[in-house]
């Protein structure tokens, strides 16, 4: 699987992946949808899907000394990868925001989604949806991307819309918490939003995995 | 036998692989021959699980494909003619992404193919014509000391002085033991070097025999193997 993933890393990759994981940085931005941070995440990780498509990558890596569908698990670790590291950078952002810029105005003042563990939680589960729509929508065919990028981009922007409005329903006020407030209902969420995202990630591979024995290259 | 084919079956639409069956012998150079939409490309993704056959098996050293995928592919190479991996990468590069995935990568062999097939590391494939892809294909799949190689269409493309030079490589890699399935439509080649010839029309083999028994069938007095395949396509046309 090492080499897979450096075939992935080096072949298939597009320059924007890795550059536009700094969109995880969003979480920094004061009066911005932090969360949007993450559909340019996926829009970078797009571009190497069309990267690859036009270097005939998954036919390649089909001729590889591998089983098929380490094929798939390649390209589900190297998405896993991106998104990883745009959510440390998300994770170091939620951190400092809780904790030396905890008290700073112009995050307080913020009207919109706080910085904090629900958001995290928020951005794993639209990393999760990413992963379930668009790449395992990807190896249904292998080839084809646009649909289920753009039914990806209608899920998330649900999600990002639901996430920026729930903290301002009566009773739900915790889900923008500041500090340290409200930190268990912090974490539970942020361990709600992981889970989703492994549990989505490996149901989606697995799927991926089994369609893609199957299709005709 | 160290390839088996038997009785593969594929279905679409406009186009059928009616029950294809060949072998591939150790030490032999089979050509694949056959008219543009005979089913050669078809039976050859087929053999290397990237089409999914309606039935019948593809067995290397005894062993099916779908069993022991890894290990198998290890020990056969496989050229797409003039298709172009990476385009917009190095060939040095894409060689150090593949060369981990095989213990039995051949770093002298890979040297002396660069060098035979004057091929430039530095370039993309982009930057290399038909011919020079078809030959960077070949390295990649010589350089790891394949028992079987899988060729489709490996000498379209090339000039006539290669086509020579790369005929004269599977004639030394059959003095190896190497087993060698080309696919071709060049009549030429197989008389140059070709063992055995599968002959495949409409989705159906016709003829899967020995170069000797196959002329000795079909070819008339006098007749060259151009001719005969001529005829045997055209029918009456050709006669």
């Amino acid at each position: 699987m090492r080499n897979v993933l450096r075939k992935e890393l080096r072949l298939s990759a597009s320059v924007l992946s890795y550059l536009f994981i700094l969109f995880g940085l969003t979480f920094f931005l004061p009066g911005y949808p932090i969360l949007v941070g993450t559909f340019f995440v996926s829009l970078g990780i797009f571009q190497s899907f069309q990267t690859a498509r036009e270097a005939n990558d998954v036919v390649f890596s089909a001729l590889l000394p591998i089983a098929k569908r380490d094929v798939v698990k390649g390209k589900y670790a190297f998405v896993c990868l991106i998104e990883c590291a745009a959510l440390l950078l998300m994770a170091l952002a939620v951190v400092l925001r809780m904790t030396v810029f905890s008290r700073s105005p112009v995050y307080r003042t913020n009207a919109l989604m706080n910085a904090n563990f629900f958001a995290l939680g928020a951005a794993c589960l639209i990393f999760g949806l990413f992963n379930w729509i668009f790449v395992g929508g990807f190896f249904k065919t292998a080839y084809r991307f646009a649909r289920p990028f753009v039914t990806f981009i209608v899920a998330a922007f649900l999600v990002i819309a639901v996430a920026e409005a729930l903290h301002h329903i009566p009773g739900l006020a915790a889900l923008n918490a500041f500090g340290t407030q409200a930190i268990g209902l912090q974490l539970g969420l942020l361990a709600a939003g992981a889970a989703s995202f492994v549990l989505i990630t490996v149901l989606s591979c697995k799927r991926a995995c089994a369609r893609f024995e199957t299709i005709d290259l | 036998m160290i390839v088996e084919v038997q009785n593969l079956v594929k279905r679409y639409p406009t186009f059928e692989l009616k029950n294809v069956s060949f072998g591939l012998e150790r030490g032999r150079i089979a050509g694949f021959v056959g008219r543009n939409g005979a089913g050669k490309t078809t039976t050859i993704k087929s053999m290397l699980g990237m089409v999914h056959p309606d039935g019948g098996t593809v067995r290397y050293f005894g062993g099916l494909l779908s069993e022991n995928e890894a290990e198998i592919k290890k020990r056969i190479g496989y050229s797409a003619g003039t298709l172009a991996w990476y385009p917009r990468k190095r060939i040095r590069e894409i060689v150090r992404v593949v060369k981990p995935f095989y213990d039995t990568w051949d770093e002298d062999a890979y040297r002396n193919y660069l060098d035979f097939f004057s091929i430039d590391e530095e370039k993309t494939p982009l930057e290399l014509s038909e011919g020079m892809k078809v030959k960077v294909n070949l390295m990649l799949a010589l350089s790891h000391r394949a028992e079987a190689l899988i060729l489709d269409e490996p000498t379209s493309g090339l000039d006539p002085f290669s086509r020579n030079e790369l005929l004269n490589v599977f004639l030394a890699l059959k003095r190896e033991g190497v087993a060698v399935l080309f696919s071709t439509h060049i009549i030429s080649d197989l008389e140059r070097c070709a063992d055995d010839i599968i002959y495949i029309s409409k989705g159906s083999v016709v003829a899967a025999r020995p170069k000797e028994d196959f002329i000795r069938e079909y070819s008339a007095a006098g007749e060259s193997l151009e001719d005969t395949m001529l005829r045997l396509e055209g029918g009456a046309a050709h006669a």
